[in-house]
């Protein structure tokens, strides 16, 4: 018998990343450069000691699935180690997951065939660090059905979020999907504590409570329907309290859930000294790099003021700055700027070309897009608003393979 | 109103022992032998409750009431097998009951009275 598997849900449709969303599930969204969302659930797997791991996939998995190819497939089945991503299965309806739990429920057979004591299930896309293995040990030690790991957030932002109220030992008293009112924690009436959807289980109590969800017409959803069901029959549901292996003071988990949120998130990799730290060798992340030639630079002709520069940024591999001056940005790899063009506060995704004498100011510009000379994205807000569209918080966003040249020959309407 | 029961099982003679026992005990009953068979009655008609042997040719028990329940998630089952390990898999549990069978059929009278009374 395991003594765990790991189920992780990487099928959100991630409909408030879109455009970035467009052709590939959440999870598999470019973050920092090199990673991708998934990476960083999967380095906490893999730091954890923990590789017995199913990935429950649904909407366009296509990207998804080549990155674990390339980067996810070192794991040894012989060892009993894997990492498997899992199709919807379509065994009992015929239709998409409709929740959190329908999506464990209609692969119920998995833990049937694998038959772990406990499961410890997981999201997709979400960035934190975290040592799973101190969840587990929590979980034996309290004897809990169920664990929710829980982080710590200021009250006034928990009111959109899964809130738990607990008792000095950490059980659960209450478990409360977005109330006006967060209930705070023991000894710190400002702070709540929020479920990260990271769940241990003892494999009978999920069964159970599965099929009993699955027999309602709820949302089936673990956050609003199975936890707060368990705790109106008073089981043993204990709060997990997070502990960042971040090495920071602030503890970090991001659920990257708006583009806004996604660009101050990437915005804060390249600060000073940023709150989630992807230089810690005891903790790496880990990704799937193809083969590139070394982020370059060329020009210094300062006195025509054509000097290829990159400041406070992250430069991914193959990236040339030709001449051109990037600033406080995230360029992915294959991305060429060229002279004169200024980037500032952008994030730049694989094969993003920048024309002569552009100027990208607060954007995010998706795979491939061909930026012509001279060019201005995020400098003039009613120009941009008639081609792209523009976050609450002001991110100019150029959807994947947009085509920003002119025609050749101008279309002419004739009446 | 009598209650309605329909009882699957491959066995002819189990058939006819339902049917006598249940008819006697004031249900509606009906039998069928395979997983066809009960889906197609259940097509048709409804049944206060339905009782599964597990292993019949074709589609076994378990994998019909999959079936039955994800097109009525209300409709209350009983496994009624000659064996008990298919208890070791999960989506029995998602029956109402799960009997043993046996000569006697008092257990799975009882259970079906209780069920249809909850």
């Amino acid at each position: 018998m395991m003594p765990m598997l790991t189920l992780i849900m990487a099928g959100g449709r991630g409909e408030r990343l879109y455009p970035l969303t467009r052709d590939r599930a959440k999870p598999a969204v470019s973050f920092g450069g090199i990673y991708r969302i998934i990476d960083f659930t999967l380095s906490n797997c893999l730091n954890s000691g923990i590789r017995q791991i199913y990935l429950l996939t649904q909407y366009s998995n296509v990207s998804l699935e080549r990155h674990l190819k390339l980067g996810w497939n070192f794991f040894n089945r012989e060892l009993g180690e894997f990492i498997e991503s899992i199709p919807p299965q379509y065994r009992t309806e015929n239709q998409w997951y409709v929740g959190t739990a329908d999506c464990i429920f209609q692969n119920i057979n998995l833990l049937q065939r694998e038959k772990p004591e406990r499961v410890l299930i997981l999201s997709g896309d979400h960035v934190y660090k975290m040592d799973y293995q101190d969840m587990i040990k929590f979980h034996h030690d309290t004897g809990a059905e169920v664990t929710v790991a829980a982080a710590e957030i200021p009250k006034r932002q928990a009111s959109q979020m899964g809130v738990m109220a607990v008792d000095k030992t950490f059980r659960i008293s209450e478990f409360l999907e977005k109330p006006t009112d967060p209930p705070t924690m023991p000894g710190r009436d400002d702070v709540s504590l929020v479920s990260m959807g990271v769940y241990i289980f003892n494999t009978p109590k999920l069964v159970r409570e599965l099929i009993r969800d699955s027999k309602t017409n709820s949302e089936h959803d673990f956050g609003k329907n199975i936890l707060p069901d368990m705790m109106a029959r008073k089981e043993k549901l204990f709060a997990y309290p997070f502990k960042d292996k971040n090495q920071k003071k602030a503890k970090y988990w991001r659920d990257i859930g708006s583009l806004d949120s996604y660009w101050e998130a990437n915005m804060d990799l390249v600060s000073v000294n940023p709150d989630f730290n992807l230089y810690d060798q005891e903790w790496q992340i880990r990704t799937y790099q193809g083969q590139y030639p070394p982020a370059k630079t060329v020009f210094v002709n300062e006195k025509e003021a054509r000097v290829g520069q990159v400041l406070d940024s992250l430069v991914s591999g193959g990236c040339v700055i030709s001449g051109g001056r990037v600033e406080k940005s995230i360029l992915s790899p294959w991305v060429r700027v060229n002279s004169y063009a200024r980037v500032e506060e952008s994030i730049l995704m694989e094969g993003v070309e920048i024309g002569r004498h552009a100027r990208i100011r607060r954007a995010i510009i998706d795979e491939n897009v061909k930026v012509p000379a001279r060019f201005q994205i995020g400098i003039n807000p009613e120009e941009d608003v008639k081609l792209f569209s523009i976050t609450p918080g002001g991110i100019t966003i150029v959807p994947s393979g947009m085509i920003l040249e002119k025609p050749a020959q101008e279309l002419i309407i004739k009446n | 109103m009598k209650k309605r029961l329909l009882f699957a099982d491959d066995e002819q003679n189990l058939r006819f022992l339902y049917q006598t026992e249940f008819s006697g005990e004031g249900y509606e009953v009906e039998v069928a032998q395979d997983a066809t068979e009960v889906l197609a009655k259940l097509e048709k008609n409804t049944y206060d409750l339905v009782v599964l042997d597990i292993q019949m040719p074709g589609m076994n028990g378990i994998e019909v009431m999959e079936k039955i329940l994800s097109a009525n998630k209300r409709q209350k089952v009983v496994l009624n097998s000659a064996y008990s390990v298919y208890k070791d898999n999960f989506m029995t549990w998602a029956a109402d009951a799960y009997i043993i069978k046996s000569a006697d059929l008092t257990e799975l009278k009882d259970k079906i009275k209780e069920l249809l009374e909850q």
